[in-house]
């Protein structure tokens, strides 16, 4: 929904850097271009060219310690934490031990995959510099926006080249493609838009380590105590050697991680003896003495325990190609080392989260166009705050309010924060929450945990405490257990828009004439719903057992052990993320997105061809396939049916149907480690890119416009009942069946005006929460977003345009009234 | 019993506490010139044409039965008053271009209750309920009576909007079932107030003397309208009404234009000249004036 209300205001927030230091970090960050740095997958590539025919795992950590170890180690001026992914600002590392095949087309210049036509990257900001820069400074371009050297350029073409048979993608079509009896579905779903691109460039994150345990143990003593396990181990069969190679592996890149925070550690020191200014000299001896015992040592202080995050944060981040590894609990980790420490302030631990956002947002990630465009550049790196103990109560603290603050200081799009809402929690922090939202940053999203922990406890069986105690987000909006989960958990999402392309042409793609699934022509609606059901579950189905194929691969090329360490109980059980090692293997999902569009479309058939008879199914499929062109007076008949997201149970009867069908077929399956496979849905940037692929759908929406965002989320201008009716809809759905899920509202800002604004925002939230509902997130509208309204009025047609006691909607001004509304929210009025 | 509304609004946040239902009820006894929801005047449906949608296929021409349009540069003209006979009902099929609509319609107690209550969890988490607004809710009396008690029975916490230039009996009556009043004063000097309004000034403000006297809750409402209400003389008189009856809360609604359409598109004249919109510093000059002299002043 998209209420709005006059008169016209910006966002009531404006926040400022606590300090000059900060105001820095962040204008140099704006001012910095893109760059791929080749640096670790060099020393990466260097070390594997000489370590065939070592075990798998041990060559793995050899070749990953080897790298760690010679990175150059890079303080930026006025850096107070040490620790980078890359030599830049703004860097990424080119994973193409993961999948070289997508730069080796870019530099072969042969065309990308299928998808990464139908997607668009941003152009502004850093992209634009990078690619100004690139010409000037004849710098060559890698995937559209990121710069690298001219012999730098040639080198990491050398590079892909050596992995092009080796990486993991190649492996894992190896596999696939010659064994799977499915595969050309695989590959012609990919033809027609029915899956997101191959994953395989990026498939790790949704992850998040054990910090707690990092911090309380340090790596030495890790160290020390894996050391014990191989000199107690007696071997007495096959699988004692797979954890002799998994514990030796382990010890081979911690000590690398080591070496790599002793670069630091030296640089700083050497840093120091040339600084003139005393101030900054005292900095860096500072840094270089934190770099000395974390986080090998546990931290004596705060600054030390945020450095002791950051460094093995880092090092986890370096090791995958990752997408959706996340923080987690920071606010519940770092608090004993707060208050704890006697010399803390709120002043310092504020500025010390600045300039560590500003760290996090200046990890890049470069991947296959298509990923590249699907996640906008984002790495949903999730920081989540507040929530409950194990004990079920309230866990908001001071460090939590500070993670706000800092962020409404600083406004970086990185880390990507929520809040696990509880009705417990203290009203200060949920209004200063609220104050976030109201920057316009568009989070923190709320998340309900309570409906998280009753997911767990039916899927997996944990224990309440456990659950409650590591229940974090990992990536956008995937909830998943701190520390004790593995982080590949989806193979990337199923088009539901397409097959409804599909059920209309008889099982034959109408853009591409490829047949999916046997012809048929449903004659009344129930044999449209099992049609649809039929192509739906062969979709789901095949896409879950090629990805099991993949994963084959994973293990045997780029499995994680440096994460391994860090998720339980992998080290305990002598096993690997890969081979089964963490405690929670059931947060593999398969996720699609549109259904909202499939409840939508089966509401019409049955209303306008089975109950009030206005046409046949033929005629409406017909009218459909021609983009309702001439038939505009049927497709207001189809818009007048009742959609989604309006209270109604004529259409929410029929998605509710769906949605318990979907997820029931999903978990019929098991993943490649074993456990039935986790019903999800979400969206980050699909509904455009699949709805690019897409006809016409029955109903009424217009060929190549975007699907349904999210899973409860309406189709843009469908919901003319308001925001209530949006979340009376949404409460309807048992989000304890799915992993994550979401429902993004759209406000205007003096909709949240002032206290009472705030107030009836968290009121508008426990009342979803209280159904329970999973998650919820505030776009706060700005002028931008009206300009779009002004070219895109179809999509706004809930829009409000209130002042008190004044009935208006937004599609009902004309441009001028219009412009006026835009002009106001510009000027502040 | 039926009533004629012209719109609900879901999750209002500016018209009493919380996160409210908004009910806009047709028919008006005043017709202020600056009104903002000029089709809210009349108590019956009105034909609304909005000219930039018509792209003059001349469908409706063909259609009509009254012969009340006819081609125009671009668009049609209308004869709005020929028009309602017929309620729009043929040239609304006709217009495939949403161009031409009805201003309100006819809704039964009990499907406005029902309406109202499927909102009752969020106004118990926010403190929120229904607000009756318009036109002049008491227009239609017993109507709103009937929503109101039946509001009441499910403990909704309920609003009226009013201009107080209503049946004394009416306002007794609802007053039980009535949780607070957006009390309406516009211009207290009575000349000017039926000048500019249609009325004479002394029942809205006996009304008032009355619902305070019967210890109601209260706000006071008052429209900004530049050179017109924003007199000194009046912004005093005012405060000295709300003095003499011990009120304390009111709301400031400064003018805007963005109703200015809406009399062109139901065939309705906007007599208003060339009236100045207000800048944030005037605004909160005003504010600063009320809060000044001790009373709690809101800018909606």
């Amino acid at each position: 929904m998209k209420a709005f209300h006059e008169p016209i205001e910006d966002r009531e927030i404006h926040g400022t850097p606590s300090n000059s230091r900060s105001s820095n970090f962040k204008l140099r960050y704006l001012d910095s271009p893109l760059m791929v740095d080749i640096e670790y997958i060099k020393h990466l590539t260097e070390s594997h060219r000489v370590t065939d025919g070592m075990e798998v795992l041990e060559r793995r950590a050899a070749d990953h310690a080897y790298a760690l170890s010679r990175m150059t180690a890079v303080i930026h001026d006025h850096d107070t934490l040490a620790g980078n992914k890359t030599r830049f600002i703004r860097g990424a590392i080119p994973y193409a031990n993961y999948a070289a095949e997508p730069f080796l087309r870019e530099m072969r210049k042969e065309e990308q995959d299928a998808q990464s036509k139908h997607m668009e990257q941003g152009k502004g900001g850093g992209i634009r510099r990078a690619q100004l820069e690139a010409e000037q400074k004849g710098l060559r371009l890698i995937s559209g926006k990121f710069l690298i050297s001219a012999g730098e350029y040639e080198e990491f073409k050398e590079i892909c080249e050596y992995w092009e048979d080796k990486c993991f993608m190649e492996q894992g079509n190896l596999l696939w493609k010659n064994h799977f009896r499915n595969a050309s579905f695989i590959e012609d779903g990919w033809k027609i838009g029915l899956y997101t691109a191959p994953h395989e460039p990026c498939p790790e994150g949704r992850l998040i380590l054990d910090f707690e345990m990092v911090l309380a143990k340090g790596l030495n003593q890790i160290i020390r105590e894996t050391e014990d396990k191989i000199r107690s181990c007696q071997p007495a069969g096959i699988g004692d050697g797979v954890k002799l190679n998994f514990w030796k592996a382990a010890i081979t890149v911690l000590k690398g991680a080591i070496v790599f925070v002793e670069n630091y550690a030296a640089e700083a020191e050497q840093m120091a003896e040339s600084e003139g200014d005393p101030v900054r000299k005292a900095e860096l001896l500072r840094m270089a003495g934190i770099c000395k015992r974390v986080p090998m040592e546990r931290p004596g202080d705060f600054r030390e325990a945020v450095q002791s995050f950051w460094f093995t944060y880092v090092l986890g981040h370096i090791e995958g190609s990752h997408l959706g590894y996340s923080p987690g609990r920071l606010d519940q980790v770092l608090y004993p080392y707060y208050i704890n420490d006697p010399g803390h302030s709120r002043a310092e631990a504020i500025s010390l989260f600045e300039e560590l956002f500003v760290k996090m947002t200046q990890i890049e990630y470069i991947a296959s166009m298509s990923w590249q465009g699907l996640g906008h550049g984002n790495l949903y790196q999730n920081l989540i705050l507040g929530g409950v103990d194990e004990k079920g109560e309230r866990a908001d603290n001071e460090i939590s309010m500070a993670i706000l603050q800092a962020q409404i200081n600083m406004q970086m799009t990185q880390p990507t924060l929520s809040v696990w809402w509880d009705e417990q929690l203290d009203g200060e922090f949920l209004l200063k929450a609220s104050e976030c939202v109201k920057t316009g940053v568009g989070y923190p999203a709320f998340f309900n945990q309570s409906t998280y922990v009753q997911h767990e406890l039916k899927t997996s069986g944990l224990p309440l405490e456990m659950i409650r105690r590591n229940s974090a987000i990992g990536g956008c909006t995937e909830p998943t257990l701190q520390g004790m989960s593995y982080g590949i958990v989806q193979a990337g999402f199923v088009n539901q828009g397409k097959i409804i392309d599909l059920l209309l042409n008889e099982g034959v793609d109408p853009v591409t004439g490829i047949r999916m699934a046997k012809a048929r022509k449903p004659a009344s609606f129930e044999e449209v719903r099992s049609y649809y059901l039929e192509i739906m579950q062969a979709a789901v189905r095949n896409w879950q057992q090629y990805w099991n194929y993949v994963m084959i691969a994973h293990r045997n090329t780029v499995p994680l052990v440096f994460c391994s360490v860090f998720v339980n109980n992998c080290l305990e059980r002598g096993k690997c993320m890969d081979d089964g090692g963490a405690i929670l293997n059931q947060s593999i999902t398969t996720l699609s997105s549109g259904m909202v569009n499939v409840a939508n479309s089966l509401a019409v058939i049955r209303k306008l061809c089975f109950e009030d008879k206005v046409c046949s199914i033929g005629e409406l499929f017909h009218a459909v396939r021609e983009n309702w062109q001439e038939h505009e007076g049927l497709r207001n008949k189809a818009l007048a049916v009742p959609h989604w997201g309006n209270d109604d149970d004529y259409v929410d009867d029929i998605f509710l149907d769906l949605f318990d069908e979907y997820c029931d077929w999903v978990s019929g399956q098991k993943n490649y480690l074993g456990k039935p496979y986790d019903p999800s849905m979400l969206a980050i940037s699909t509904p455009v890119p699949f709805g690019k692929v897409c006809e016409a759908f029955p109903d009424g929406r217009l060929k190549g416009e975007p699907l349904a965002d999210g899973v409860t989320s309406p189709f843009p201008g469908t919901d003319v009942c308001g925001p209530t009716a949006v979340i009376r809809s949404s409460m309807k759905v048992d989000h304890t069946r799915i992993r994550g899920g979401l429902l993004n509202l759209k406000f205007h800002p003096s909709a949240l005006k002032g206290e009472s604004g705030s107030k009836n925002m968290l009121a508008l939230i426990k009342t979803y929460f209280e159904k329970p509902g999973f998650h919820v997130q505030f776009n706060v509208v700005d002028s931008r977003m009206l300009t779009d309204a002004q070219e895109h009025p179809e999509n706004y047609r809930d829009l409000v345009v209130r002042v008190a006691g004044f009935s208006a909607y937004w599609v009902e001004m004309s441009k001028p009234l219009q412009d006026q509304v835009i002009w106001r929210t510009e000027h502040s009025l | 019993m039926n009533g004629t509304i012209l719109n609900i609004q879901h999750y209002a946040v500016h018209d009493g506490p919380g996160i409210r239902t908004l009910v806009f009820l047709k028919g008006c006894p005043l017709s202020c010139a600056w009104c903002c929801n000029p089709e809210s005047q009349s108590a019956s449906t009105q034909l609304r044409y909005i000219s930039f949608r018509c792209k003059a296929c001349l469908e409706c021409i063909d259609h009509c039965p009254t012969a009340s349009v006819s081609p125009g540069n671009g668009e049609v003209h209308r004869k709005f008053d020929e028009c309602n006979v017929c309620h729009a009902k043929y040239c609304i099929d006709t217009c495939t271009h949403d161009a031409v609509s009805l201003s309100g319609r006819e809704i039964s107690s009990a499907e406005l209750v029902k309406i109202i209550a499927q909102d009752i969890p969020f106004y118990r988490n926010s403190g929120g309920g229904v607000t009756f607004s318009g036109g002049e809710p008491l227009m239609q009396a017993a109507f709103l009576l009937e929503v109101l008690r039946e509001c009441k029975k499910l403990e909704i916490h309920t609003a009226v909007e009013t201009c107080g230039w209503a049946d004394r009996k009416a306002l007794q009556n609802i007053l039980p079932f009535t949780d607070l009043f957006l009390y309406d004063l516009k211009i207290i000097d009575p000349e000017q107030h039926l000048y500019y309004t249609g009325q004479p000034v002394d029942l809205v403000i006996e009304n008032l003397t009355f619902l305070s006297c019967e210890n109601a809750d209260i706000i006071i409402r008052f429209p900004l309208i530049p050179g017109i209400t924003d007199t000194f003389q009046n912004i005093k008189s005012i405060g000295a009404i709300m003095d003499n009856l011990k009120l304390n809360r009111i709301c400031l609604e400064p003018y805007h234009s963005l109703g200015r359409e809406k009399y062109d598109e139901h065939g309705m004249e906007f007599t208003l000249d060339a009236v100045q919109q207000y800048d944030h510093s005037q605004i909160t000059a005003f504010r600063d004036f009320f809060s000044g002299r001790g009373f709690l002043c809101e800018i909606a």
